[in-house]
């Protein structure tokens, strides 16, 4: 400070200075001691800040941390708790035309996005070969892939195990996990055969196009539900209060055997929802509206009306909800 | 100059009788009893029994001033030691507070965490008066009771405050920056005085530790920094607000001569390379904020005027060097304004020494302590007026930044001028941080590309998530195909964050007005929108 200090304040310091010239003589308590526990302060805080490291704050605030879970009965723990099956759960869909989209003539609780064109009801697709779970991705196979990946732990509640499937997963999550499994079946010597070559020659891990996925479920015979054309309640879990373990209600009837294709929980897909005609070339056309993803099957809460195989549902690629989930295909873009 | 109104006569007055010298020392012992107490009462409110941590940190700060007061009279009973303290009211700490809590009332009404931190604040004064008193004490010292822990800890907490979940290093803090000023002391002309700012020694010492184990997001650290201009003309508020503190404390010359430093190299490298230096202003809002209320402590800082100057003048470089460096580390930038100050700090006595050394009369007077008639500091400050009006005039404190537009830094960095490749990277991160999805989409295409950074696929992936959750259809189709490029002119909500100049989003512009501002910005797009 520059103005002059009053006698009273220089007096008051004078006698403070002496006070303290007075303690570092007597050396009581030692200065030396004050500086040590600040100094033990200051390691303590650098050690334990060197402990809060973002893996650890992630795993501690979701009490998420190992990845061992319990055997469920049908699943190989020791291949990512994939379907004890010979493809790992995956079911090949072999190449060909299906129908696509509905016809209200047969079909009364069709809406009108399941409609082709403005003069036409239905279309026929050509897709490739490709290969589809056989379940709806669980619990359990979503939490070997975030023990890898901690950050995305507290995403996904805790109440969620084993054999159910897994939900409030969003979008690029989904394809996360796609990506991750791609990398494990290309790297394992248990992969099969049959998988490892179709993965070799070009095959990609991903969520299922929607008419990759449509054409599973309804066949190439252009059936409303995956197992026949009239509603069936013991095939599905649709109308019900909660979802079900994966493969609950077995479907043998079902288009190529597999399972949970309607209801239990809604499926997202990688086709954008956009008007019919399907045409994955004009996928990328429409840059400037939001992104906004087609789900499918229905789910669980869902009536009648939703569980169809043509029926289309959208979602924002943000969206954690507990009645959508997915499943993965491998298949040739 | 202080005012003292002593409340240890009582106190004194008993000195002959042991018993009653006793029980006068444990009276003094009510107050930091009460400021426990008070701190353990506070951990009651409803926004600390939010948080479990918090709770326990609370009690964990309560329960150690306790025990030492316990310690204390347990010592003093068997040793007949004598505790007290006096009032004593120092301007200097009184109207530096004030000027401090303006600044956060002003930044608060803009930035609501700043309000929600109140009662934390609140805690941290009484954990700081307590923990002073009994440092003091625990030095056989008298203790002055004043408004000191107020600048202390309104300081520290105008720069960092660690969150919720790891609120108990804020009261560490707190404590190393008293202890800090009790310990680490030397001998300056004849008289034993602390070496460091106590706030600027905490802030120092835990921010190297920050950066050290690589925690910084333990605190707010990088929001404080950032939204001091949500705050309207901040830049304004701030000088005005230092004026009171340069009238009082001749602070002129270290807070003025450290502000022009900044803005001087800062147009230099501007005019040498072409583009910023600083990413949204001349000077970062944190920094001017610093350079009024962090390194002015006058028992801290020089006393002679051209020492003063240097003062100024060193931090001004400190900060553009740090600026620099910590950039190149990856580490957050924020960090220069603090880290700085302890090192001037311990070359107080050395610039001191300097300038005493010189034997030039014309270069001692170059600020002549006769001007206006002796009051040097009105003249120093009539200057340092002149020079911020006329930098405001340019446009050079609140006014748009050329740093803010990111087609500037496309441009730039198209045109590979110096480091813009990696400033708009930075400047690309941040928007996306702050939720803008073009800004992700964007940044995730220049780690797919690898041609203007190090190509980092994962990082890429990201990126294109997040700007795929943000309903950017572009990043979605660029999370699909891994070897797709897709980009997108942003959207209107992008927008509304890409163009906020540092200030709040602009959420309530008509879509007219943005893209307007947008061909402002040279958003080409926008230009041609407009023009349509």
């Amino acid at each position: 400070m520059s103005k002059p200090q009053s006698e009273t304040e220089a007096k008051r310091q004078s006698k403070q200075e002496d006070q303290r010239k007075d303690l570092d003589r007597e050396q009581v308590p030692d200065r030396a001691v004050g500086l040590t526990i600040m100094c033990l302060a200051i390691v303590f805080v650098a050690v334990w800040m060197a402990l809060q490291s973002p893996q650890q704050i992630d795993s501690e605030k979701t009490g998420f941390s190992s990845p061992a879970q319990a055997a469920i009965t049908g699943f190989l723990a020791n291949a990512w708790f994939l379907p004890d099956e010979p493809l790992l759960g995956f079911v090949q869909i072999p190449a060909g035309p299906f129908i696509m989209g509905s016809n209200p003539a047969l079909d009364r609780l069709a809406y009108e996005n399941e409609r082709w064109s403005s003069n036409r009801r239905q279309g026929t697709v050509q897709i490739d070969d490709f290969y589809i779970g056989l379940f709806e991705v669980t619990a359990a196979q979503f939490r070997v892939f975030i023990a890898e990946h901690p950050d995305l732990a507290n995403e996904v509640p805790a109440e969620i195990q084993g054999d159910m499937p897994i939900t409030n997963v969003t979008w690029p999550e989904a394809l996360a996990y796609a990506r991750w499994l791609q990398q494990k079946l290309e790297n394992s010597s248990d992969t099969p055969e049959e998988l490892r070559s179709y993965l070799a020659a070009g095959g990609q891990v991903s969520i299922p196009s929607e008419a990759e996925w449509e054409k599973a479920a309804r066949g190439a015979d252009g059936r409303i539900f995956p197992w026949g054309n009239t509603p069936s309640a013991a095939s599905a879990n649709y109308g019900s209060s909660a979802m079900l373990p994966v493969g609950s209600r077995p479907c043998a009837e079902c288009a190529f055997g597999l399972q949970d294709m309607s209801g239990n929980v809604w499926e997202i897909t990688r086709s954008p929802l956009q008007a019919y005609p399907y045409d994955p070339n004009d996928d990328a056309e429409n840059l400037s509206e939001d992104a906004l993803w087609v789900m499918r099957g229905g789910s669980f809460s869902d009536g009648v009306g939703n569980v169809r195989a043509a029926v289309r549902g959208g979602v924002d690629p943000s969206v954690r909800n507990n009645s959508i989930g997915f499943r993965v295909v491998i298949s040739k873009p | 100059m202080a005012i003292s109104a002593s409340f240890k006569n009582s106190i004194r007055n008993s000195k002959n009788s042991a018993d009653k010298q006793t029980r006068a020392s444990m009276a003094a012992f009510k107050f930091p009893l009460v400021m426990s107490i008070s701190l353990i009462l506070l951990s009651f409110v409803p926004r600390v029994q939010g948080n479990f941590a918090l709770v326990w940190s609370f009690w964990g700060a309560a329960a150690t001033l306790l025990l030492w007061q316990a310690y204390l009279i347990v010592n003093s009973k068997n040793k007949n030691e004598e505790h007290v303290f006096s009032v004593v009211l120092r301007p200097q700490h009184y109207i530096q507070a004030m000027v401090q809590f303006s600044v956060y009332a002003y930044w608060g009404y803009y930035w609501r965490p700043v309000y929600d931190h109140a009662w934390l604040m609140l805690a941290q004064l009484l954990f700081a008066y307590t923990f002073d008193m009994l440092l003091a004490w625990s030095r056989r010292r008298e203790y002055n009771l004043g408004f000191g822990p107020f600048p202390i800890i309104f300081s520290i907490n105008l720069f960092l405050w660690f969150r919720d979940d790891w609120f108990y290093m804020q009261f560490v803090m707190i404590a190393v920056g008293f202890m800090g000023k009790e310990y680490v002391r030397w001998n300056r002309d004849g008289r034993s005085s602390h070496i460091f700012n106590p706030s600027a020694f905490a802030l120092g010492l835990f921010s190297l530790v920050l950066i050290a184990t690589n925690t910084t997001g333990l605190t707010w650290g990088q929001d404080i920094a950032s939204t001091l201009t949500l705050a309207p003309n901040i830049y304004t508020f701030l000088f005005l607000v230092g004026l009171i503190v340069m009238y009082h404390f001749s602070i002129t010359l270290v807070a003025s001569m450290a502000a022009i430093t900044l803005f001087g190299v800062s147009a230099l490298y501007s005019a040498s390379t072409g583009v910023p230096y600083f990413l949204d202003s001349e000077i970062p809002a944190a920094v001017f904020l610093g350079l009024h209320l962090l390194i002015t402590d006058p028992s801290t800082s020089p006393r002679t005027p051209l020492g003063k100057t240097f003062f100024g003048l060193l931090y001004g470089l400190g900060v553009f060097g740090l600026y620099t460096l910590l950039g190149a580390m990856g580490e957050p930038t924020f960090y220069d304004k603090l880290l700085v100050v302890p090192l001037l700090n311990l070359s107080v006595i050395a610039i001191d020494r300097a300038v005493r050394s010189i034997h030039s009369t014309a270069l001692l007077n170059v600020w002549k302590e006769s001007w206006l008639g002796g009051r040097a500091n009105l003249a120093h400050m009539s200057i340092w007026i002149v020079i911020f009006a006329s930098m405001s005039f340019l446009g050079k404190t609140d006014n748009k930044h050329q740093g803010d537009s990111l087609p500037f830094w496309e441009q730039a960095c198209a045109s590979d001028l110096s480091n813009a490749c990696g400033r708009m990277l930075q400047l690309e991160a941040t928007y996306c941080a702050d939720n803008a999805a073009w800004a992700c989409n964007e940044i995730g295409a220049h780690y797919r590309e690898g041609m203007i950074t190090a190509s980092n696929q994962e990082l890429s992936m990201a990126y294109f998530s997040r700007g795929c959750e943000l309903k950017f259809q572009a990043a979605c189709l660029n999370l699909l195909d891994t070897e797709l490029v897709a980009r997108e002119v942003p959207h209107e909500l992008d927008l509304r964050l890409l163009l906020r100049e540092g200030g709040q989003n602009l959420m309530t512009l008509s879509e007219q007005e943005l893209v307007e501002r947008a061909c402002e910005h040279d958003w080409v797009f926008a230009c041609e929108n407009n023009g349509a």
